[in-house]
């Protein structure tokens, strides 16, 4: 069986386990481009993010490297059900493109 | 507690003379927003001036959004600002240097996260830089212990004491659970 490293930690602020590959994103038009299942990576959910969220429902997972549970991003997230580690930092530099990791936003908010 | 004189807008023309009984001696004023549902981001003009405030409260209120008007309060003399979060047996702060407290909630600067358990006032966790001081915390945490759970308490902290923005229901935060 493999085993998984934690590689991030942040503040699991939306519960859910999920595994899938990562789509970095910098701009909220990226979020309407997705047509498969992705975990976005990104600074932080910004307004206009959030709008493009709601609409593709491909979004399995969210990473951001700032903020926390009482953002208004977070309480989104958690209405939609969309597992977010929130505060994860350097996440947009340690991870990559297409890497498949697992978010386990009950667990304190660990990335393997 | 201290808090910003508030009117809510609904209506703009039944509530015309509220508003300019409201803005009567002020230079600017805080207008926010809110609608029932939480899915969408609500737009705020967090310095207004007087002359453009109507302006304002018709365009959210045209928008399906009640306005919230306030005292402006400049975010000069902010030492710092934050939101407690009340769970069932925890209480959660999020705190940012100065303000305003908005950049901790819609642009996700978040530079202390403290964990108090509910039962004696412990702290439990704690994240990020140290901004606020032990006394101070005890004082907050005294005035807001009797809140129910589920609720978001926005506040800043300022020479002059502590000043409470608004207080609103996070019906997600059972999931935290």
């Amino acid at each position: 069986m493999l085993t998984q490293k934690i590689i991030l930690r942040g503040i699991g602020v939306s519960p859910g386990r999920v595994e899938e590959r990562v789509k970095m994103i910098t701009f909220p038009e990226e979020i309407d481009g997705i047509n498969e299942k992705r975990i976005i990576v990104t600074a932080f959910l910004f307004p206009d993010f959030l709008t493009s969220i709601k609409r593709n429902n491909l979004i399995s997972g969210i990473i951001t490297e700032n903020g926390g549970l009482t953002c208004h991003a977070s309480i989104i997230t958690r209405e939609l059900g969309i597992p977010y580690i929130a505060g994860a930092r350097l996440a947009t530099r340690r991870l990559k493109e297409n890497m498949i990791i697992t978010i386990d936003g009950e667990g304190g908010g660990n990335l393997r | 507690m201290p808090s910003p004189e508030i009117i809510f807008v609904y209506d703009f023309k039944k509530e015309e003379k509220k508003i300019d009984d409201f803005l009567k001696n002020k230079e600017y004023v805080s207008i926010r927003s809110d609608r029932e549902s939480g899915l969408n981001f609500c737009p705020h003009n967090l310095r207004c001036p007087k002359n453009k405030a109507k302006r304002f409260i018709k365009k959210f209120i045209s928008r399906g959004y009640a306005a919230i008007l306030q005292n402006y309060v400049p975010i000069m003399r902010d030492r710092f600002s934050g939101n407690i979060l009340i769970l069932k047996n925890y209480i959660l702060m999020e705190l940012m240097e100065e303000g305003p407290l908005t950049w901790l909630t819609r642009e996700g600067k978040v530079e202390e996260q403290i964990k108090i358990r509910k039962s004696d006032l412990k702290e439990v966790e704690h994240f990020g830089k140290r901004l606020v001081k032990k006394r101070e915390l005890v004082n907050i945490l005294k005035l807001i212990k009797k809140v129910p759970d589920y609720i978001i308490i926005e506040f800043t902290l300022r020479p002059e004491g502590l000043y409470f923005w608004q207080i609103r229901e996070d019906k997600t935060a059972k999931k935290l659970e």
